[in-house]
């Protein structure tokens, strides 16, 4: 009893807040299971010391004594199945709910994308170019849809004041979505392993103020990141530089490396690959493979990170053997071709 | 298949001469005792090397910003740490160890259905096990026991080496798996039918099945990543279209399995010694029985809660939410029925029953905070952390390893002859288990409170319960090297047993100690279950077990 | 006509020992081969998998695969299935120089298999689009489940010619034959898995 009672008001929140909504939802589920699970085991643990003790073989027993010899007690074997199959039916529903209430927040909220990397995570706003690479900022009591992908390998996405999580898996896209309500920062913290320095990427904080602060530290990145490009940055953080690049290499490497796949010839001509005439003069070019429109740094990103998709596969800069010198004098050659 | 009569010249009767030479009768040996016990030294060896593994991540956490050993190399330790903890400790100890050791003179067998197979199985063992760790040569794998892609694409060579290796020791487990299922299923002595099989068998019968597919499925996943690394065949890097989630999807599909794998000849282990001890029948013993082979097949399909977190489509998740909060359900009726078998009894407090009795204490506590992990929406927030971390040593420790020194404790008398000292035992014993609890119970809120797993340093508010953790595991560790004392030192020097120290009634109890390599002059027949302590033994042609009489056919004149 | 009523020791006594031998070995083999499937089915759900994540099938730059010279390839190799088959029956029923002939049959029909299988590779590897085992996930799978099960095939020719030979040498009498029982079971397993494998690919 006193189990119960100490667990079901065991107040998680003064060790751990709970800065969005489902999380006092998860808190509550945590309890309900400590409360029956203490129970529980303090039931059979209880047993357990109870019959060792009071069933001993006492110093006065002759050497053959034998204890009671019951093989089996249908009732209670009744009872101690169907206790625990309603008790399991219990903590189903209960689960259930808890979980459907997280599935069910708004899927229109703040679009916000977090990227893991090797060691850190990045940020997408809409409406801010380029990534956000330090502190996650968002506004209180605003639903958020938060994608989450990887520019690497699988990382773990972990806000424990949130008590929820998901892995950044390179090449899918997953969500989660929940609101945020209670201002603070918030650790964020990788949970899976993801190279030598896993244990150091958990310096990021997830910020959660009120709106009118959160639009100025959006502004404020709005106009820091205003000729930030939108291609998705190279393994390492660091957009790919687009000066010095040697149109008379890049043509070499494109008859070595490209021309498999790729005609200099217009785009409707396919190989494997679209043709790449005028990829980078035609306005009417359509967007890249990869939705972004055809401008120089999502051409470099493409040849960086390689796509994957239901039109096939562009091998990225490893598969290809592509330094960011040889993507840089790629990218020169190809501004060549009107 | 229950006749009475014995076969004219059938496999029954068949008593092949005596092995000659060391190296016939301790080496390359055919008889399922021995291997057993090269199985269990062996795995013994790598207790200790992964043991001291576990105590170089311990030192090193006990300063938030680590020192003890650099990043890389700490990376290193706990995926081989992990590694060989399951592939190279409790898997063959409990199957091709105990289980070779045990299961064939339970069943009135005088071997394995494959003998030959068995000694390669048990060769293959050792050599694996210098593979994974010859890896520190040429640079670990680093990812954990798991070894998730795309970053194990990208780990050095030892990584492709740790795929060798469990790949070949897997190989040796589904020969073994397929060993078992046949002697369980065609080598029973007569009379013995399903129901009357003691509940070692029933532990070893269940996992059989599981060591022969589900390894297999483990060997494929294995393969692909071996192929991947070294010869750029995509399977799993999402750049070249291949899906880092499937390696998770091959991967617990057979690492789930492989946790029953782990635990049901432990369960087996402890309803034999729980009744010896307290001189009555095992309590429910059709539903121990049948909840085994229940947590088998059901084992095969949750694999998926090991992967809420990792991307699958939301609606998956319930399915195996559900069927992992019912398999809770077998495992706490055996709970139950391994309480209720105390009750009314005359309990003898020998060091193998303090073990078993505390596997009942510590396992429960790890199934709870199983059902705990099942429930998706507490699994988001602890995945991936020290929560995991304390529930997976409270089963594998707390239970596994708690069932093994059980059958260490019981069974060493019946291979050598001897009793293993019984105040060093319970020394063991008390030291073991403060030590345990000491080390793994803090896990579980450090989780909860944000500390990650698969990490060499962390933030500085969890020093405290660290430091604590690491003391506590060196008392541990203290704890199983005296272990090793007693044991090294009762095989020459302890108390002579005799057949039956322990009054069991099992078969093996009815034949020597340590029993001829033939087990049996004649094979018994069986129209009993061994467990009834008021009744005669339920065996009938064992009188010349214990005496000094010869073997029928010595030297297989046919 | 059964083994049973058939298998005797050197006295002319019911062999026991050899009847218990061979229940284990037949029951220890088909476990094995139940393992084996759990190897095949595992890389066909790597490759249903991969197959299904959205990326259209085949992907784009590889060689089309030749489904009329598979289904010839299949019809040898189903056929090879059929002379087995007779080849025991024929050694159960006494019949040896006929056993011999269709085991050689069907040790013919599998090298053929297998010959039909190089040529297939040629035409993937050296064709207009170069498709080889790193081509992609259509190469990882293709080659790994193809290759793994012409290793098997090779496997089992190669055994079947021991057969022949031990044979010959008069290893084999119709109440102890448990190695020919193996290489049949074994063999039709081979054929079952060229239907799924034949079906996955180069019907789906």
């Amino acid at each position: 009893m006193a189990a119960i009672v100490f667990w079901y008001t065991f107040p998680l929140e003064t060790y751990l807040p709970a800065a969005i909504v489902t999380a006092r939802q998860v808190d509550t589920l945590f309890r309900f299971m400590s409360a029956a699970g203490s129970a529980l085991y303090i039931f059979v643990a209880g047993y357990l010391i109870y019959f060792a003790v009071a069933f001993r073989a006492r110093r006065t027993d002759p050497p053959d004594a034998i204890g009671v010899q019951i093989h089996d007690n249908p009732k209670l074997e009744f009872w101690w199945t169907l206790i625990p199959v309603l008790f399991v039916v219990l903590l189903s529903i209960v689960s259930v709910r808890i979980w459907y209430e997280i599935l069910l927040e708004p899927e229109n909220g703040l679009v916000v994308e977090a990227i893991g990397h090797q060691f850190y995570f990045s940020f997408r706003y809409p409406q801010i170019n380029g990534e956000v690479t330090d502190e996650m900022h968002l506004p209180r009591g605003v639903p958020v849809t938060l994608n989450l992908t990887a520019a690497d390998v699988i990382h773990g996405f972990w806000v424990p004041a949130m008590r929820l999580k998901n892995d950044t898996v390179p090449g899918l896209v997953t969500t989660i979505r929940f609101t945020p309500r209670l201002d603070g920062r918030y650790p964020i913290i990788c949970t899976q392993f993801c190279g030598v320095l896993h244990s150091e990427m958990n310096k990021q904080v997830l910020v959660i103020e009120e709106k009118g602060a959160f639009d100025k530290w959006f502004k404020g990145w709005q106009q820091k990141n205003a000729h930030a490009s939108n291609a998705l940055p190279a393994a390492g953080g660091q957009a790919i530089s687009l000066q010095g690049g040697n149109a008379a290499d890049g043509q070499r490497l494109f008859s070595q490396k490209c021309e498999a796949c790729h005609k200099v010839a217009p785009f409707d001509q396919k190989l494997v690959g679209p043709g790449l005439k005028g990829v980078l003069h035609d306005p009417a070019h359509p967007n890249l493979v990869n939705a972004q429109p055809a401008t120089p740094p999502n051409v470099a990103a493409i040849l960086q990170n390689g796509y994957t998709g239901s039109m096939g596969t562009m091998p990225n800069a490893s598969a290809n053997g592509l330094s960011a010198q040889d993507i840089a004098n790629l990218v020169a050659f190809l501004a060549t071709l009107k | 298949m229950a006749v009475a009569a014995v076969h004219a010249g059938g496999i029954a009767d068949h008593i092949h001469p005596e092995p000659q030479g060391f190296v016939r009768r301790y080496v390359f040996s055919l008889d399922h005792k021995i291997i057993g016990i090269q199985y269990i030294i062996t795995a013994f060896v790598f207790l200790m090397l992964s043991g001291l593994l576990a105590e170089v991540i311990r030192t090193q956490l006990l300063n938030p910003n680590g020192g003890f050993v650099a990043s890389d190399t700490y990376n290193e330790v706990y995926s081989v740490h992990g590694s060989a903890m399951v592939w190279l400790v409790i898997i063959p100890m409990l199957t091709g160890g105990f289980g070779n050791l045990v299961f064939p003179v339970q069943i009135g067998a005088r071997d394995v259905a494959f003998p030959w197979l068995n000694m390669l199985s048990f060769w293959i063992f050792p050599v694996s096990g210098l593979m994974l760790f010859s890896s520190f040569l040429m640079g670990a794998p680093t990812a954990g026991w798991m070894e998730y892609p795309p970053v194990s694409l990208q780990g050095a060579a030892g990584t492709s080496m740790w795929c060798a290796a469990i790949f070949l020791v897997g190989v040796s487990s589904t020969m073994t798996g397929i060993n078992f299922v046949v002697t369980i299923l065609k080598m029973r002595a007569p009379g013995m039918t399903f129901t009357r099989m003691p509940l070692f068998v029933w532990g070893q019968f269940a996992t059989a099945p599981l060591l022969m597919i589900a390894t297999t499925a483990l060997a494929a996943a294995l393969a692909a990543l071996f192929i991947e690394r070294q010869f750029g065949v995509p399977f799993y890097d999402p750049t070249k279209g291949g899906s880092p989630v499937m390696w998770q999807h091959m991967f617990w599909f057979y690492s789930h399995p492989a946790v029953y794998i782990m635990i049901l000849p432990a369960f087996g282990i402890i309803s034999e010694v729980l009744p010896t001890f307290s001189r009555k029948p095992i309590f429910g013993y059709k539903l121990i029985a049948f909840s085994s082979m229940a947590i088998a097949l059901a084992g095969f399909m949750v694999w998926a809660h090991h992967m809420f977190t990792s991307g699958l489509a939301p609606f998956l998740q319930l399915p195996f939410m559900i069927i992992t909060f019912v398999i809770g359900v077998p495992t706490g009726i055996k709970i139950f029925s391994w309480v209720a078998t105390l009750w009314g009894g005359k309990i003898h407090f020998s060091t193998a029953m303090l073990f078993a009795i505390g596997f009942v204490g510590l396992f429960t506590i790890g199934g709870i905070t199983g059902i705990f992990l099942a429930a998706v929406p507490f699994d988001l927030h602890v995945h991936g952390t020290y929560f995991i971390v304390g529930h997976i040593h409270y089963v594998l420790v707390g239970g596994s390893l708690m069932a093994i020194f059980a059958g260490m404790y019981y069974w060493f008398p019946k291979m050598s002859g001897r009793l293993l000292n019984e105040t060093l035992g319970k020394i063991h014993f008390w030291l073991f288990f403060i030590g345990f609890n000491g080390t793994f119970i803090p896990m579980h809120w450090l989780g909860m409170l944000g500390m990650p797993r698969e990490v060499a340093t962390y933030d500085p508010q969890f020093a405290f319960w660290n430091r604590f953790e690491t003391v506590a595991s060196y008392l541990m560790t203290i704890s199983i090297l005296i272990f090793f004392v007693n044991a090294l030192w009762s095989i020459r020097n302890g108390k002579r047993s005799g057949p039956n120290p322990w009054g069991a009634r099992t078969l093996e109890w009815q034949i020597p100690s340590p029993p001829h390599y033939y087990n049996f002059k004649h094979i018994p027949t069986v129209y009993g279950l061994p467990y009834d302590f008021s009744q005669p033994l339920p065996y009938k042609g064992l009188d010349e077990e214990l005496t000094d009489s010869p073997p029928p056919v010595a030297a297989g004149a046919h | 006509m059964s083994v049973a009523s058939l298998a005797r020791d050197a006295h002319g006594e019911v062999d026991q020992l050899y009847i218990e031998t061979r229940e284990l070995r037949l029951q220890g083999f088909l476990l094995f081969l139940v393992s084996d499937c759990v190897l095949f089915s595992s890389f066909i759900f790597a490759y249903l998998y991969l197959r299904n994540s959205g990326q259209g099938w085949p992907p784009p730059g590889i060689q089309r695969l030749d489904v009329a010279f598979a289904a010839w390839n299949s019809v040898v190799l189903f056929g090879s299935g059929a002379t087995m088959h007779y080849a025991l029956e024929n050694f159960k029923h006494g019949k040896f120089m006929r056993y011999i002939w269709f085991l050689l049959a069907t040790i013919v029909l599998g090298a053929g298999f297998l010959g039909g299988q190089v040529y297939e590779y040629n035409h993937l590897i050296f064709g207009e689009h170069v498709t080889w085992w790193g081509s992609g996930i259509f190469g990882a799978s293709f080659f790994t489940l193809t290759g793994m099960h012409g290793l098997h095939v090779f496997l089992g020719v190669c055994y079947l010619t021991v057969l022949v030979l031990q044979s010959a040498a008069g290893v084999y009498t119709r109440g102890k034959f448990f190695g020919i029982t193996a290489g049949t079971l074994y063999w039709h397993f081979v054929d079952v898995i060229w239907v799924v494998l034949f079906s996955i690919f180069y019907l789906l």
